[in-house]
């Protein structure tokens, strides 16, 4: 009965767009904030291959706020989307909010984040976040000398690429025993937030050589407290790929990030969402991992928004 | 000192592991298996310990083609010499592993770096065509990744997938990479199989091996 209702709102929904100078089908786009710019990346990725496709797009953001979330898909549902592309708010979560829309109808196409359940969205598109911490984590290791104090700076905990990186630093790290690590805290994936526990480290622990850090923003944020603190010898590795982060590498300041192919992975689940919309051909795999690429000195100035160009 | 310890309750955990009874459909279950549950069964140690002389040594050295035959093919078309030699799960842009069989001598050994690895020339040129980690502290997930029976989607999330792919190369360091020969090695002959990614960083590929032999010295 439930669907029923579902179906008839769906309906009614779309009968209403038709008056609407706009006939065409509505992809819903709900990610996190945009104030960090993977996540603006990915939601304009998804945007501009859906309208490229013809469709009509909203674009929702959750604030990493489970609640909110569920609001937005109820939204999504209402409004009749066609396909909901998702940047999830929690790996435990989500699984309701994506079970809602399916059975109302309506297909989930992830992106980003992983969540604990698979049969639920039609596709998981997520970075190999465990691949490139290792990549990021190896390259720390050879800047470092293989010895030294360091700081590790992680994500929001609510996160599961949070777990998932800090994982793949320390499988990679703690096979070296003179790299010593003297803090590990979480600086919620923000800058002002990382500058600010950058700062209160570095007046606890002067003797630090690196900052290992799961994304970009708050590898901004510890690299400016440090220049700040006439402490430009610290060596700095990021997580993402993010335009800033290459300013900084190109200028010599954050030694290295780790790119994650986000903008692609967007438009990815829209083309698979536009395959399954007209052709009812769900993707042949759900969970569909990604490949990170090391970022450098030696390839930095070919990074734009989240792609390396040829 | 530490490292010894360390070595020693790895080993010992190994052989704890290996005392415990693991059903064979158990096993061979593991493609089967279901994404959400199953936690007790699924020590990532335990698995590749349970499958590796069963499952995983005779699948590399049924697949394993000559290394410069694959690097040369790999080169020209990376599509013909992974679907001859290699696997890669279905998803876009996922890179080839391919396994390999290598027979040359070693050139270069980077034994002070715990990420320890020997180069070894294959084409009788005196240079280094691959280089061959031998650890103890070892990259990537080359191993798993090779395997046409195992798939990410069969795990719960990337941290489940990650540690059964460290698992293969903790396994392969404590049964065959630790007993190697670390002093005076360049010179001498090796033969191995491995598997590697391939990338377009165009140095000499990293191979992970499953099986190596360091020859006496010369």
């Amino acid at each position: 009965m439930k669907v029923c209702y579902a179906l008839v709102g769906a309906l009614l929904a779309s009968a209403a767009f038709i008056g609407t100078a706009s006939a065409a089908d509505l992809i819903a786009v709900i990610t996190p904030s945009h104030d960090n710019p993977f996540f603006k990346a990915e939601a304009e990725g998804a945007e501009a291959r859906a309208k490229a496709l013809g469709y009509d797009v909203i674009s929702l953001v959750h604030d990493d706020d489970a609640n909110k979330q569920s609001q937005l898909f109820d939204t999504a549902i209402a409004r009749g989307a066609k396909a909901i592309v998702l940047d999830n708010a929690g790996a435990d979560a989500t699984v309701a909010a994506v079970k809602k829309a399916k059975d109302a109808g309506i297909p989930s196409f992830l992106i980003d984040r992983e969540i604990n359940a698979s049969g639920i969205a039609l596709a998981q598109i997520v970075s190999n976040n465990y691949q490139g911490a290792q990549l990021g984590g190896q390259e720390f290791v050879k800047l470092m000398g293989e010895k030294g104090a360091f700081v590790e700076l992680v994500g929001k905990e609510s996160d599961t690429n949070a777990g998932v990186r800090s994982k793949g630093y320390h499988d990679v790290i703690d096979e070296y025993p003179d790299l010593k690590m003297v803090a590990r805290q979480s600086a919620n994936w923000d800058q002002t937030e990382a500058y600010s526990k950058m700062e209160t480290i570095l007046q606890a622990n002067p003797g630090i050589k690196g900052v290992i850090s799961g994304n970009d923003t708050m590898a901004m944020g510890a690299e400016a407290a440090l220049v700040a603190a006439g402490r430009k010898d610290v060596i700095v590795v990021g997580f993402d790929g993010s335009n800033d982060v290459r300013d900084s590498i190109l200028k010599g300041g954050i030694k290295a990030t780790v790119l994650q192919p986000a903008y692609r992975e967007a438009q990815l689940a829209v083309e698979q969402a536009d395959a399954f919309i007209k052709t009812k051909a769900a993707p042949k795999t759900e969970k569909q991992l990604m490949d990170c690429v090391l970022i450098n000195g030696a390839n930095a100035a070919k990074l734009e928004t989240f792609e390396l160009k040829p | 000192m530490r490292w010894v310890g360390c070595a020693m309750a790895l080993s010992l955990g190994i052989l704890l592991a290996a005392c415990r009874f693991i059903p064979t459909d158990q096993v061979s279950a593991i493609g089967a298996a279901g994404g959400t549950n199953g936690a007790a069964a699924r020590d990532p140690d335990q698995m590749v310990a349970s499958m590796w002389a069963a499952k995983v040594v005779p699948y590399f050295e049924k697949r394993a083609g000559p290394f410069l035959a694959v690097r040369d093919l790999a080169a020209k078309s990376p599509d013909e010499a992974g679907a001859k030699w290699g696997y890669r799960a279905k998803s876009e842009d996922t890179p080839w592993t391919l396994m390999v069989r290598i027979e040359g001598t070693i050139v270069a050994a980077e034994t002070e770096s715990r990420a320890g690895s020997i180069g070894v020339d294959a084409s009788g040129r005196g240079k280094v065509d691959a280089t061959v980690q031998i650890g103890p502290a070892m990259g990537g997930a080359a191993i798993r990744d090779a395997l046409d029976f195992v798939s990410f989607g069969d795990f719960t999330n990337q941290i489940d997938f990650a540690r059964f792919g460290k698992a293969f190369n903790t396994y392969v360091y404590h049964n065959t990479l630790e007993k190697l020969p670390r002093a005076d090695i360049v010179g001498r002959k090796v033969t191995l199989i491995g598997a590697y990614a391939l990338d377009s960083s165009g140095q000499p590929p990293l191979v992970t091996p499953v099986e190596i032999t360091i020859g006496p010295k010369p």
